[in-house]
């Protein structure tokens, strides 16, 4: 009996060593942290070249697209658009399709990372929705 | 309205409290009368939910706009359907709409039940009215539906965002409900079996075919979400790992767990705990996943606001969940000891097991990449994601191996498997799956993951073929019929067995679509005017951007021209559509060039009117199609397992062999001819007269009419439908036309080529070929297998009632039938 308990303890000590193992080195390559920009610029240097999940509210009129490319400027702020404070304002850059709900005031998460000229999001890297009705309506989905 | 709406929540609440109350009274008197008035109140919760579901539609259809919940997700110029759509288009209303399925679900249940499972009962109707006030707890305090204003009521409501008046949309959120719903029952089943101690196979035969219907909604519901995401989110695919969507994921895998291990308890009384545990779960991650996605503690992108008093409320009732449910387990732990053990660890228990866990610990997984931000946030205070590609890493392996059971599973006999039958059996999977290794290979397919993919659907598929090729030939060796009759006879006998083979059929189709992702292809292109860009073997050209207008909404639409070698195969016209009022909305309107090998995709990113320019996302998904088919021929699968026990299998023993080959060879045939594409059959009708006269007389002409603007200039570019002046000899000519191609039985395709080539160019195109047609050719699949299913329920039912009657003594028969088969199929075994 105790043979038999050894030596399913010692399958179990072996998966859940494997599997501990494989999930602190995907972790380690595979989370990104999520901040608001207050956050992150309090301390620039330190979020220098961290895969980085942005969150933040695009600034009116701030939206340039380069003459027949992809690719984008735009400003993002810490509150939402209409707050009597916008907080911290970062310079974005970006190339590629957005979505459709990406526009003035929308609220967006940016993938990508920090530099000393401003944000780098990734490709795809675009997450926005749109303040009233979409968020509305996507509890629908959620209501799963 | 508003008024009567919320007292009838009210009083639905009393009611159910009344049922819950002296459910659990009347059953632990023994009193007959109290029990039958719970059950009562019980069946009147659902009347009293149905009355203010009335209540909420008339309010949608009236636009009665002094209820909040109407303003808010109506107009009065919104189509009907997604007026009625809008009743669960908001958090309010949805949870409405929870209550209200629950309602009718338990009813339904507690009506079918109600002899056979007299002991439950009370319990049964005290646990789901509980579940019941819950949410009307909810709703009364906190998230009426039914509120209005107290003052200025506004004249117009707010309207559907665009985005969601869809059709997959509209039917998505109804699909996912009735599979979450539809777990409270196997739940409220247990939780009696566990408060009267009736814990013996008994519940378990109640809840099985509950747990089956409500699992087939999920995973429509899931199949309608992935469909939506790739129509019309327009990024290329169809999953993105996202809380929402997870959400939906977890309960599946737990419920599939589930409706395996019962097959274990059922056969070898083991497992016992272990199915409760499960069905507690899967109910506790559809109120979990409900929690993780409207209160706030997951921020996604779909965040959908904070809500904190939501969230306490939901964090109380999954507590009292969670304690309550398990603290009856350990409480009957004693009776729910099991009889067996695991005799060998190869043995079809021991892989029934081994899928348990590897279902168990993909919903562990995905919960815990779901509510990473949140742990991490709580434990080091930084809040750290996880994107996709964990995911994906994580669970490309798990899937394999849930892949590779599929095909296991069915090949070890009970108890345990000799190594000589274990050779017999494993062979020809083996060569197919080798056989299909190799063609991956040939074809240049790298082996980890997509290559082992392709090679375990081909084993999976030789053992569902052998199985069912082995059964057929000795059902036809006993019954002395031909193949086919012995086949339907096999699965007509044991449905559960070969509807799952078919539902694993399907599977082996998703993996398939899913392998191809290994292989897609994504580019970001500019194109001015008659620049080409190039993706996989296809070349597309920017021939122009052309701006159209329907009065509802402004179409600005690409127009490319694809190339394969040098020749031009077909065009695509991805749009951006601007609707009236959501100007500053614009929907992303994909093109898809479909084909069972791959997908070509373009998204029109955006466009510069002056010089014609688009910036186009380019997709290739190979394979993609096949998970729709997938998904179609599970729900097929599900369909054939689910049909009633006793009316198949007296059907099939009574029949003359031939009729019901001949049935099924019908039935078959109606089922090609039902999957060719509709417009295939629109020709056959119309004499002289009604063809003369141009209005339309199937649907598929009428939408042809909406689709072909006419040319003539006067008329300011009406479609053919509208365009009616006398003076307009053009769109009777075109009309006419038009009737005469489609009775030459020419397809949407055909038609509009003709017109091009006729009538100039692609100026009569009102929209670049729409593609709602389009979208119902690909939806067939899962409209063929419930209709199959369905149809072949009727059959059964129509012989059983006619076998039934005359001798009313074919029992013995059946039964003696029924052991013959049954030993041969355990020999099989």
């Amino acid at each position: 009996m105790t043979h038999r308990y050894i030596k399913i303890g010692v399958t179990a000590l072996v998966l859940v060593g494997a599997f501990a193992g494989m999930l602190w080195s995907t972790l380690r390559e595979g989370t990104e942290y999520y901040k608001n920009i207050d956050e992150v610029m309090v301390n620039q240097q330190e979020w220098h070249d961290k895969q980085l999940q942005l969150h933040g509210y695009v600034v009116p009129n701030s939206i340039l697209v380069k003459q027949s490319t992809l690719e984008y400027k735009f400003k993002v702020q810490n509150n939402p658009a209409r707050a009597s404070q916008p907080g911290t304002i970062v310079d974005v850059t970006y190339k590629g399709i957005v979505p459709d709900t990406f526009k003035d005031e929308a609220e967006v998460v940016l993938k990508g990372k920090l530099t000393p000229t401003g944000f780098h999001t990734d490709p795809n890297g675009v997450m926005a929705k749109c303040p009233s009705k979409y968020e509305a309506a996507e509890k629908a989905l959620a209501g799963t | 309205m508003g008024a009567l709406g919320s007292a009838l929540l009210l009083a639905t609440f009393v009611v159910c409290s009344y049922a819950a109350a002296i459910s659990v009274v009347g059953a632990r008197r023994h009193s007959r009368r109290l029990i039958e008035s719970g059950i009562g109140a019980f069946y009147l919760v659902s009347a009293l939910m149905i009355a203010a579901s009335a209540v909420m539609l008339n309010a949608f259809l009236t636009g009665d706009f002094t209820i909040k919940y109407v303003v808010h997700y109506s107009d009065s110029v919104q189509p009907l359907f997604y007026k009625i759509t809008s009743y669960w288009g908001g958090l309010d209303g949805s949870i409405m709409f929870w209550v209200f399925l629950l309602s009718v679900f338990g009813s339904i249940a507690v009506y079918v039940n109600r002899e056979r499972h007299r002991e439950l009962i009370p319990y049964v109707v005290a646990t789901i009215a509980v579940v019941q006030m819950f949410f009307l707890y909810l709703m009364v305090v906190h998230k009426n539906p039914f509120t209005t204003y107290l003052a200025n009521a506004p004249g117009e409501g707010q309207g559907l965002n665009p985005l969601l008046q869809n059709f997959y949309m509209a039917i998505h959120p109804p699909s996912l409900y009735t599979g979450f719903v539809g777990m409270t029952i196997p739940f409220a089943f247990g939780i009696a079996a566990l408060i009267t101690g009736h814990l013996d196979d008994s519940w378990l035969r109640a809840v099985r075919r509950w747990t089956m219907f409500a699992w087939l909604f999920l995973s429509i519901g899931l199949f309608l979400g992935m469909i939506w995401a790739y129509e019309e989110l327009g990024w290329g695919g169809y999953w993105a790992w996202d809380p929402v969507e997870n959400a939906g994921l977890l309960p599946w895998f737990t419920a599939t767990a589930f409706l395996h291990s019962v097959m274990v308890q059922e056969r070898r009384s083991m497992l016992r705990v272990w199915n409760v545990t499960l069905v507690i779960i899967t109910f506790f991650l559809t109120i979990f996943g409900t929690f993780m996605t409207r209160s706030g503690v997951v921020q996604s992108v779909h965040a959908f606001g904070d809500d904190p008093i939501l969230a306490k409320l939901f964090t109380g009732f999954m507590i009292a969940i969670v304690t309550f449910s398990f603290g009856l387990v350990i409480y009957r732990l004693p009776l729910l000891k099991s009889r067996n053990e695991l005799d060998s660890w190869l043995s079809r228990e021991a892989a029934f097991l081994l899928n348990n866990w590897i279902l168990l610990f993909a919903a562990m997984f995905v919960l815990f990449g779901t509510m990473f931000p949140t742990l991490s946030e709580a434990v080091t205070g930084e809040r750290l994601t996880v994107a996709g590609p964990f995911f994906n890493k994580w669970l490309t392996p798990v899937g394999l191996v849930m892949l590779m059971l599929t095909g296991v599973g069915p090949l070890l006999a009970w108890r345990r498997s000799t190594f000589k039958n274990l050779a017999d059996q494993f062979l020809w999977p083996v060569v197919a799956g080798l056989t299909s290794a190799t063609i991956a290979m040939l074809v240049g397919i790298p082996l980890w993951a997509s290559g082992l993919c392709f090679a375990l659907c081909g084993f999976v598929v030789g053992t569902i073929g052998q199985e069912f090729w082995r059964g057929a030939k000795i059902r036809r060796k006993n019954t002395g019929t031909d193949m086919l009759t012995a086949l339907i006879g096999l699965v007509g006998r044991n449905k559960r067995r070969y509807g799952g083979y078919i539902v694993h059929v399907g599977i082996v189709l998703i993996f398939f679509g899913f392998a191809g992702n290994a292989r897609k292809l994504d580019e970001q292109v500019h194109l001015t005017v008659g620049q080409e860009a190039r993706i996989g073997k296809y070349i597309i050209r920017n021939t122009g951007v052309k701006v159209t207008d329907d009065g509802q909404k402004q179409m600005t639409t690409a127009w490319l021209e694809v190339f394969v070698d040098g020749k031009q195969i077909d065009g695509l016209y991805p749009a951006r559509w601007a609707y009236r009022h959501h100007e500053q909305e614009p929907t992303t309107e994909v093109a898809i060039r479909r084909r069972p090998a791959e997908d070509l995709y373009a998204t029109l990113g955006g466009f510069d009117l002056a010089d014609q320019s688009v910036t186009l996302q380019l997709v290739v998904n190979p394979l993609v199609n096949w998970i729709w088919v997938g998904f179609g021929v599970m729900a097929l699968g599900t369909g054939i397992a689910l049909l009633p026990e006793r009316t198949f299998a007296f059907a099939v023993a009574r029949l003359p062999a031939e009729a019901a080959t001949t049935t099924v060879a019908l039935l078959l045939m109606l089922l090609v001819a039902g999957a060719r594409p509709a417009s295939a059959q629109q020709g056959m009708g119309g004499t002289e007269d009604t063809r003369s006269s141009f209005y339309a007389r199937t649907p598929f002409e009428k939408q042809m009419q909406h689709e072909i603007v006419c040319t003539c200039g006067a008329c300011g570019h009406q479609n053919l439908a509208e365009c009616r002046k006398d003076n307009c000899s053009r769109s009777h000519e075109m009309r006419a036309d038009l009737a005469a191609l489609i009775d030459q039985g020419k397809s949407h395709d055909e038609i509009i080529q003709a017109f091009m080539a006729k009538w100039g160019g692609e100026e009569m195109l009102g929209a670049p070929l729409d593609r709602g047609f389009n979208r119902m050719a690909w939806f067939l699949p899962y409209l063929v297998g419930l209709t199959s299913a369905i149809a072949v329920g009727f059959a059964a039912v129509k012989w059983t009632r006619k076998a039934a009657t005359p001798d009313g003594a074919p029992a013995p028969i059946d039964s003696a039938l029924d052991e013959r088969i049954d030993d041969e199929l355990r020999d099989l075994d």
